[in-house]
């Protein structure tokens, strides 16, 4: 780390969120300006580098309450500006110390921003999660394991240590079988899924503290959607399909379409 | 179960905070060069922040904040590896070192 060689500073530094095109239409409410350049127009506003500088950040960032309204107010701003206008959004904390260098990047990379945008124009990014509840699945009709069936009826009857180690016994299966179903169900969703798309990614799975929930994630994936009604219904039918293994999806979004721009476009 | 709605599945709750980071940490254009920070801290941070965010409502609901004692986050690291140089160069010069004293 080379902070300490860094002198602090304490002016405005300018913090870029994502980028538009010169003509978006973006209401420039809490403090955002445009910065035009040429056909593309930074999506900004005025930040402290006495709290954004290298120095303190890494301090800043150990402060879970900063980091969270930091980031919740960069993925604000650019929903807000979504509503009117497609975005290419900017990874957290890109700070430019100032205007000149932020117009040197947009003015350098204007072709390839407006390559990115178009190819988002007119899309939002909406993500879709699915989770297995872990009981529902052992009881549910779309287990096809006949064994799984016969062990659980037979386990819910006998008493004592046999019931104890026919249980365990159940548990093992289910546990395997639920491994095969997760794999088949997470291929599924994404083919499909990526069928009523343009464009998709599979994410990592979150875990549990994470989603605060207790069925497990079986699939985490984000797509770029041109036709949201045709793809809401898609996942509306994969729903339905899967509802009776102990399965649910969650949509969310619509999202600046993180997963679709090229990350190394900010890469000299 | 009580948010489900008519489609059959969940959705147009806010969004969770490990959904937003899982975006805005990891993806999205990284610049390189004049910015805060640079782009293997960024590499890092994700890692950090990742492990940091997975369990940070609870711990402050439960009043932990282990994340105050990591080195990287609380912006220590600079000045360990200062006191680490200190230490080599007065080993190598034969000077008692700071921590003897």
């Amino acid at each position: 780390m080379s902070a300490e060689a860094v002198p602090r500073e304490d002016g405005p530094g300018w913090y870029l969120y994502g980028v538009v095109a010169a003509d978006a239409a973006v209401d420039g409410k809490d403090d955002v300006l445009l910065v035009l350049e040429g056909d593309v127009a930074g999506v900004t506003s005025r930040v402290s580098l006495d709290e954004f500088d290298a120095s303190v950040l890494p301090e800043r960032l150990g402060d879970a309450a900063w980091l969270e309204e930091k980031i919740r107010m960069h993925e604000q701003v650019l929903e807000a500006v979504l509503e009117s206008a497609s975005v290419v959004p900017c990874r957290f904390c890109t700070v430019y110390r100032t205007e000149e260098e932020l117009r040197r990047f947009l003015a350098e990379r204007g072709g390839d921003l407006s390559e990115a945008l178009s190819r988002v124009a007119g899309r939002v990014e909406l993500g879709v999660k699915a989770f297995v509840d872990r009981e529902r699945f052992t009881t549910g009709g779309a287990v096809r394991n006949d064994t799984i069936r016969e062990l659980a009826e037979h386990a819910s009857k006998v008493e004592g240590g046999r019931a104890y180690l026919e249980m365990r016994r159940l548990e093992q299966l289910v546990t395997e079988e639920l491994i095969r179903f997760k794999e088949e169900v997470a291929g599924n969703l994404h083919a499909r899924l990526t069928a009523a798309a343009d464009d998709g990614v599979q994410l990592n799975l979150q875990r549990p503290e994470v989603t605060g929930r207790e069925e497990e994630m079986l699939f985490n994936g984000s797509y770029l959607v041109a036709d949201r009604a045709r793809f809401e219904q898609e996942v509306g039918e994969l729903a339905a399909e899967y509802r009776d293994s102990g399965v649910e999806l969650e949509l969310t979004g619509p999202w600046p379409p993180y997963n679709f721009v090229p990350a190394e476009l900010g890469v000299p | 179960m009580s948010s489900r709605d008519l489609e059959g599945y969940r959705s147009g709750q806010p969004a969770q905070l490990a959904d937003v980071l899982e975006r805005v940490l990891d993806k999205g254009i990284v610049i390189a060069g004049d910015i805060q920070i640079h782009l293997l801290d960024i590499e890092l941070l994700t890692v950090k922040i990742r492990l940091l965010i997975a369990s940070a409502d609870k711990a402050r609901e439960m009043g932990i904040d282990w994340w105050q004692n990591d080195p990287f986050l609380s912006g220590q690291n600079g000045r360990k590896s200062l006191d680490d140089r200190l230490r080599a160069l007065e080993e190598k010069a034969g000077l008692p070192t700071s921590e003897d004293e």
